[in-house]
């Protein structure tokens, strides 16, 4: 439960917002890229933290996140043409560099020298692991790029993707840190594609939850207990500031192995109502399939989600399209994928959830820690400090899931794998 | 730049709103005459100023303009019968003359005498230069009829349409009375038909601009050097309050006296997010040609809109069909349309663009001038006065463009031939 105003403190992402100006001080994930491959490409459309920006790869290479607006006349520079190392106004020509600077403006009199005293608003970016990364804050405070451990893997063996979700960051990611939801949420009864889960995520219900503080945020692990065995299924995760999850995904649903895999999630802001979700899995052994990449299945690949704008084909308008008789028979929500099942109970509750209104238990752990992790981590920024996550200690982390004997505690057990050894 | 309380002042135009009240002093073009030729055709709707009303000719000729809103238990006049000199709701039947007179009431016993106690909203009306014109304020300050030179010409000389722009009043204006865009905006870069202007319209870009006010709003030249030439294109305009550009249009593209053509726009509001752009031309000697009347080289005309529903198949829920190959090798926008162009970076700056993020230089001085002159006039409004722009002031303006010799510029260059009476 949070009071009315802690709510809005913790949702809130626009500039000059507590949460506003703590997102801004991480590299945030906004573009494929391949949505910017060519240099001299067509501009696009960027809305992130309720900011209105146009990408563009310029004549060299660079990926140029200016202001939508035009700082002349505040049109939009969509419209603009990119050329020649700049993206230029259409309505008076003027032209800006990735930097934001002023480096035409053949309107004006030579005399005047207004090309200098004006200057837009750019942010910095980087193009790592198939995304293109982009920094809001303030200039002395930018840190270390993003090496996360997907980032670092060959193209073979990682697969990114990204969904747009209609509801407030917050709500999105508190389901991805919310280990248990799975068993009911995504459970499957019968047989079929893209139905959810069966086996250990669906058999093992009530489950314990050991949450540990890092500095990069927390790791933590849900203690499932196998009906009619000895064993605990266990998964562990970890939630790296702000908004990034990394969760296992190598055993088979019979608990068997599968592949040496780890997945994981951004949550980032598109502003205080639509979340832009990125789905992202490497593999540390075998190459992963096609249809791992584009995690079919999931409610996220090309079958289930537009490849231009993004937008869901299962959303809020068709009610998830959800199938009520399919509900009865072959899996708990009638809705198909394990995503878009994820966004359907996270959409439904509305753009922004009032958390004064709920009612937390045990295995709401995890979503507990984090709030107030955030919550420290707006006051520590007021305060002009650093937030926690903003160095490298997270280029490391992995999610590990083992069956375990029911004595065992998992986060001590699996520690040594859920950072990967540098050496 | 303007504060946020000066922006909202400017732009917002619903009855009793400051620049509402001024803009009721003043006739506004609501209809083509077309558009209710007949008598007893059919009534349509007509939203201005934020107001509802509908437009009708009675039997007698007359056009009526009065509130779609039937007095007695509101519902639509536009689903009335016109009938025997009078609009009649189809509710309860009553019926009103184009005074707003309830001349009938047909539900209610004769001896209550309910039909004399009953007013309508009603505007009058006047039919000049195939435009139906409307006066929305006080009855005793109505001025005198609005008399463009382009009313007072034979159908053969003039022409005149209308488009929907999805934008602010303002914003839309600020576009017409800015001449220095049209060298970028417009430019034409490869052979196409209706892709924007070439020859002196482009190469002349850094312009230079005389500002002159006078009793209906002010005159203004920009002059551009041509490279190369020794020689200054030189085009004047005129701005008539509160929403009127008078433009030159004599010369072809490369300098050469074409017909002795003269164009404007007025920019009229629907309500605050909405405008109606009319476009008006005359020609002084020769014919105007039927493409000329359809304007089909600038996006208008009916190739471009809707001749019914006035909507522009280019706008912003198509991102204005930019064609992205079109603007690397034809033209500067990859828009199809001179005034498709000028909607297109008007409207991308949404429904009411923030003035005070704005960066304006030495070119944007008549947009400042516009805007000084507006708010004065709020003002004098305000305080119980007179206006500019309500006597005969503006009949006789006329726009004129040449090119001169290096040393004449400005205003002077073009000196008296600004007005009728002089050649």
């Amino acid at each position: 439960m949070l009071s009315v105003s802690d709510n809005e403190k913790i949702t809130r992402v626009g500039r000059g917002t507590p949460m506003g100006e703590l997102m801004r001080r991480y590299w945030q994930p906004v573009l494929l890229s391949r949505e910017v491959a060519e240099p001299d490409g067509d501009p696009i459309r960027v809305r992130i933290l309720g900011e209105d920006l146009v990408a563009f790869r310029d004549t060299s290479g660079r990926v140029g996140m200016i202001s939508e607006w035009c700082p002349h006349r505040l049109t939009s520079m969509f419209l603009g043409r990119n050329e020649e190392d700049g993206l230029r106004c259409v309505y008076h020509g003027w032209k800006f560099d990735v930097t934001g600077a002023c480096v035409d403006m053949p309107n004006e009199p030579e005399e005047f020298d207004f090309k200098h005293k004006v200057n837009m608003v750019a942010y910095p970016t980087l193009d790592m692991g198939g995304v293109i990364w982009v920094y809001m804050g303030p200039a002395d405070q930018q840190p270390p790029p993003p090496k996360f451990e997907f980032t670092q893997q060959p193209e073979t063996h990682r697969g990114v993707s990204k969904v747009i979700e209609e509801c407030n960051w917050l709500q999105a990611m508190e389901g991805g840190l919310d280990s248990v939801h799975s068993s009911f949420l995504h459970r499957k009864l019968a047989a079929g594609d893209g139905l959810g889960f069966d086996g250990l995520r669906a058999d093992a219900t009530a489950g314990r939850l050991d949450v540990e503080t890092e500095d990069y945020g927390y790791r933590y692990a849900a203690h499932r207990p196998i009906p009619g065995r000895e064993d605990n299924y266990v998964r562990s995760y970890h939630f790296v500031m702000p908004h990034v999850q990394i969760r296992a995904a190598q055993l088979n649903n019979d608990g068997s192995w599968l592949k040496f895999k780890i997945a994981g999630h951004h949550w980032v802001p598109i502003d205080d109502h639509t979340t832009l979700v990125w789905n992202w899995l490497y593999s540390l052994d075998e190459p992963l399939t096609k249809d791992e990449q584009e995690e079919r299945g999931f409610g996220n690949g090309p079958n289930d989600v537009d490849q231009q704008t993004f937008r869901a084909a299962g959303n809020k308008r068709n009610d998830w399209r959800i199938d009520r008789a399919k509900q009865r028979t072959a899996s708990f929500t009638g809705i198909d994928g394990v995503n878009a099942q994820d966004r359907a109970v996270q959409e439904s509750m509305g753009a922004v959830v009032n958390r004064s209104q709920e009612h937390l238990g045990q295995t709401d752990k995890a979503i507990i820690t984090m709030r107030k992790m955030l919550m420290n981590a707006i006051a520590v920024v007021q305060d002009g400090g650093v937030p926690p996550g903003a160095s490298d200690s997270y280029y490391h982390l992995r999610g590990i899931e083992e069956v375990l004997p029911q004595d065992a505690a998992g986060l001590e057990v699996l520690a040594d794998k859920m950072f990967a050894r540098t050496s | 730049m303007l504060s946020v309380a000066d922006n909202e002042k400017l732009t917002k135009v619903g009855p009793g709103t400051p620049m509402g009240n001024l803009m009721r002093r003043y006739w506004q073009p609501v209809l083509l005459a077309r558009e209710v030729a007949d008598n007893d055709g059919d009534p349509i709707r007509v939203r201005i100023l934020g107001e509802e009303l509908v437009a009708f000719r009675d039997t007698s000729g007359r056009v009526g303009l009065i509130s779609e809103w039937c007095p007695h238990r509101l519902t639509s006049m536009f689903l009335g019968r016109n009938e025997e000199d009078g609009l009649r709701c189809v509710y309860h039947g009553w019926k009103f003359d184009v005074t707003g007179s309830c001349v009938d009431m047909p539900n209610e016993p004769e001896e209550f005498d309910f039909k004399h106690k009953v007013k309508m909203i009603a505007y009058p009306t006047e039919e000049m230069g195939g435009v139906i014109w409307a006066y929305m304020g006080p009855a005793e300050l109505k001025p005198v009829l609005p008399k463009f030179e382009f009313t007072q010409q034979p159908e053969s000389h003039r022409g005149a349409s209308k488009v929907i722009e999805e934008c602010n009043w303002l914003q839309g204006l600020e576009g017409g009375i800015d001449s220095i865009h049209s060298s970028f905006l417009h430019r034409k870069i490869g052979e196409g038909k209706g892709i924007g202007l070439d020859g002196l319209r482009a190469e002349g870009l850094a312009g230079k601009l005389d500002v002159e006010p006078t009793d209906y709003g002010y005159r203004y030249t920009n002059s551009r050097g041509l490279p190369g030439k020794g020689q200054n294109y030189v085009r004047g305009y005129h701005f008539v309050m509160p929403h009127i550009q008078v433009r030159a249009a004599q010369l072809n593209n490369n300098g050469d006296w074409y017909k002795f053509k003269i164009a404007g726009h007025h920019w009229v509001p629907i309500d605050d997010h909405t405008t109606m752009v009319w476009n008006w031309f005359y020609s002084l000697d020769e014919a105007l040609t039927q493409g000329e009347k359809d304007e089909e080289i600038s996006g208008n005309g009916p190739a471009y809109v809707d001749p019914v529903t006035f909507r522009a198949a280019v706008n912003p829920r198509n991102n204005w069909l930019i064609d992205r190959d079109m603007q690397r090798k034809e033209n500067f926008t990859g828009i199809q349309g001179v005034n498709a162009q000028d909607r297109a970076v008007q409207e991308a700056m949404g429904p009411i663009v923030n003035r005070s993020k704005e960066h304006l230089g030495q070119t944007d001085r008549a947009v400042i001038m516009t805007r000084r002159m507006l708010l004065k006039a709020v003002d004098t409004v305000a305080d119980g006065g007179t206006p500019p722009g309500l006597g005969e002031s503006y009949y006789a303006v006329r726009a004129i463009e040449d090119v001169l010799p290096e040393e004449d510029f400005g205003l002077d260059a073009l000196s008296e031939r600004m007005f009728a009476g002089a050649r």
